[in-house]
């Protein structure tokens, strides 16, 4: 599966309100073309939710929901088990911020992973609550500025580092679980063709830079994205039943310095945070990959 | 007291305006307030923010409905809605515009400043960023606050956020707007049709608000309707495409966060009533087929 391969139609209409430049409205509207029709999807409240549903507007031309900030594991848990009860095999989609996902709502998360729903939960992060004004998540990496870790003289920036939200998902040993990123455009197709192909419960996580919160310019959205990758910042993965079984790799890893240039919310960064940073990166790479690169 | 209406779009800094016009105004003795109208507006979509300027206390806190001034960052804004909404009998509008006073139309006639912030500000600052420029502008055009108590606001105010040097800077582009607002009389006569809004009854109110395509007097609602809403007026500056140069990769039609791009005979092209501009098409294309222009509008 690549770009040439998806079908021209589209599930996800353009007129919907998102900032210029955010990538989220690519992501879902490139998921959505291999999802297909017979799909149904909630959301909670996020940036996704007010852009492309303004009632009684909507950019969706499937059914598409709105739910409670805790429950969007619960309610498509329900809604799945509902479909099959009738035999239909419609596919129960929640698509959900990392706020969301990894703050406030774990609890019904875990569950339904747990429960081994028959589902696919999405997780676009764009590392921090954006729809309310930049309120730093547990998904908000060391250091970066938001609203409520300002880039103060005492404290610069949020003290603590990015929760791994992807292992979590993987520990509960669930059927798939894959990180994707839209600058990789065959790894996230295909990733999303296993996940719809896949039965029980199915873990999307896909990084989402946010031009507004990130504060870069609008047309590096993408750019941006694939630097997360060259970095290991961010690091594109799948897992069957707990078990790794592909990992990509970037060809050269790019020293974190070159992934923060640029971005607004790390501009306060002193050479000590930056040093910071790429610690966290380096453990987080040994681990995933079992050695460092040579660099 | 008087008040102002400043309209902008999200991110170019209507509420950064509107506070530092406030303080321009407390350097120099007056009580003022400010506040952006509060909502789920993304950068790029109509925003309003407001300033309110008084020789006493302001003891009001509601939005302005009936402004002395109505200040227009983004001259798209005058073509969808009537930014003359509530203005007072000898009011005054202030507008970045490459346009002339009289060369600008609007509901009705009435006082009205131009200046061309936007050139302003990509030259001075490098950044279609209008927000300070336009404040030179009501200095000039009003009268109300001098043109040095708005360049100390605007130091104290951008400095402390940005730094010194583009505090300094921004300071410049309000000085150059000062020295190049004209001041004059718009024309009227333009008509604005209120976008109708949906109102159903309850019985005509589907369950749980789930909402099928329908056609209602007020355009398509439901499944699929945000189609009617044209975002192409967001933009500053257009992707055009050389269409001798694109291989065809779908790269741009991938990532258009918009999904306006479609294919043509293998080759890009965009639906400019949707694109906003953002440049992720030119930043992506493999051999550089894409050019953003700054975007000149009639
Ligand atoms: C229970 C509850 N708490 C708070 C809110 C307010 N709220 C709406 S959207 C939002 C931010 C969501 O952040 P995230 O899930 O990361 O999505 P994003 O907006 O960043 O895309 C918040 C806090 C709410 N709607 N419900
Ligand atoms: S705030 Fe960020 S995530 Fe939200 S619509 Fe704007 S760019 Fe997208
Ligand atoms: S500038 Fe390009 S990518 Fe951005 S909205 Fe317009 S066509 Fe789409
Ligand atoms: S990215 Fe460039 S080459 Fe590829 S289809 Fe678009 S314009 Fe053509
Ligand atoms: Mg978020």
């Amino acid at each position: 599966m690549n770009i040439k391969d998806l079908p021209e139609e589209s599930l996800f209409t353009p007129g919907h309100t998102a900032c210029a430049g955010c990538p989220a409205p690519a992501i879902v509207r490139n998921m959505m073309k291999i999802f297909g029709k017979d799909t149904i999807v909630y959301t909670p409240a996020n940036c996704l939710l007010v852009f492309s549903g303004t009632y009684p507007y909507l950019a969706w031309r499937v059914p598409y929901l709105h739910e409670a900030f805790e429950n969007t594991a619960a309610c498509i848990s329900g809604v799945a088990r509902a479909y099959r009860k009738k035999g239909k095999k419609t596919l129960v989609v929640g698509i959900a911020g990392d706020g969301g996902t990894y703050d406030i709502g774990i609890q019904a998360l875990s569950g339904a992973a747990e429960r081994n729903e028959d589902v696919i939960y999405v997780c676009y992060d764009n590392e921090a609550y954006m729809n309310t004004g930049i309120q730093r998540s547990g998904a908000t990496p060391y250091g970066a500025a938001t609203t409520t870790t300002p880039a103060g003289r005492k404290i610069a920036g949020k003290l603590e580092h990015k929760k791994d939200m992807a292992e979590i998902m993987r520990a509960h040993e669930v059927p798939y679980v894959a990180t994707l990123s839209i600058s990789h455009p065959k790894d996230f197709l295909e990733k999303v063709e296993k996940a719809k192909e896949t039965e029980g419960f199915r873990y999307l996580h896909v990084l989402s830079p946010c031009p507004t919160g990130w504060r870069f310019d609008p047309a590096k959205s993408i750019e941006i994205a694939r630097k997360a990758v060259d970095s290991g910042m961010w690091t594109l993965y799948e897992a069957e039943y707990g078990e790794i079984t592909n990992i990509y790799k970037p060809k050269k890893k790019i020293p974190v310095e070159e992934y923060i240039k640029g971005q607004g919310r790390f501009r306060h960064f002193t050479p000590e945070m930056i040093a910071e940073l790429q610690k966290w990166v380096d453990r987080k790479w040994k681990r995933l990959y079992g050695e460092l690169p040579e660099s | 007291m008087y008040e102002i209406r400043f309209h902008g779009r999200g991110g170019q800094g209507g509420r950064m305006a509107a506070e530092a016009y406030a303080l321009a105004a407390f350097l120099e003795g007056s009580y003022a307030v400010s506040f952006p109208f509060f909502g789920a507006e993304r950068r790029g979509a109509p925003v309003r923010a407001f300033t309110r300027v008084d020789d006493k206390k302001i003891r009001i806190k509601t939005q302005v409905y009936e402004p002395d001034y109505v200040v227009v960052l983004d001259e798209t804004l005058i073509e969808t809605e009537d930014v003359l909404e509530g203005l007072k009998e000898d009011g005054m509008v202030i507008i970045n515009t490459a346009k002339k006073p009289e060369e600008v139309r609007l509901s009705k006639p009435v006082k009205c400043a131009t200046v061309d912030a936007t050139s302003i500000a990509l030259e001075i600052l490098g950044r279609p960023i209008t927000n300070t420029a336009i404040l030179g502008a009501i200095a000039k055009a009003t009268g109300r606050v001098s043109i040095d108590s708005i360049e100390k606001a605007i130091i104290e105010k951008f400095g402390a956020r940005l730094g010194k040097e583009a505090g300094e800077k921004n300071a410049k582009a309000a000085r150059v707007a000062y020295e190049k607002t004209l001041v004059g009389v718009a024309q009227g006569g333009k008509a604005f049709v209120p976008r109708k809004k949906w109102l159903p009854t309850v019985e005509e109110m589907p369950i749980g608000g789930a909402t099928p395509a329908m056609e209602t007097d007020a355009g398509l609602v439901g499944i699929g309707s945000f189609i009617e809403n044209k975002t192409g007026d967001w933009r500053t500056f257009m992707p055009i495409i050389d269409k001798e140069k694109c291989i065809g990769c779908k790269f741009c039609w991938f990532y258009c966060p918009e999904g306006c791009i479609s294919m043509e005979d293998g080759k890009a092209s965009v639906d400019y009533d949707y694109c906003k501009g953002c440049g992720i098409c030119a930043n992506e294309c493999p051999v550089n087929a894409i050019e953003m222009k700054r975007e000149v509008r009639t």
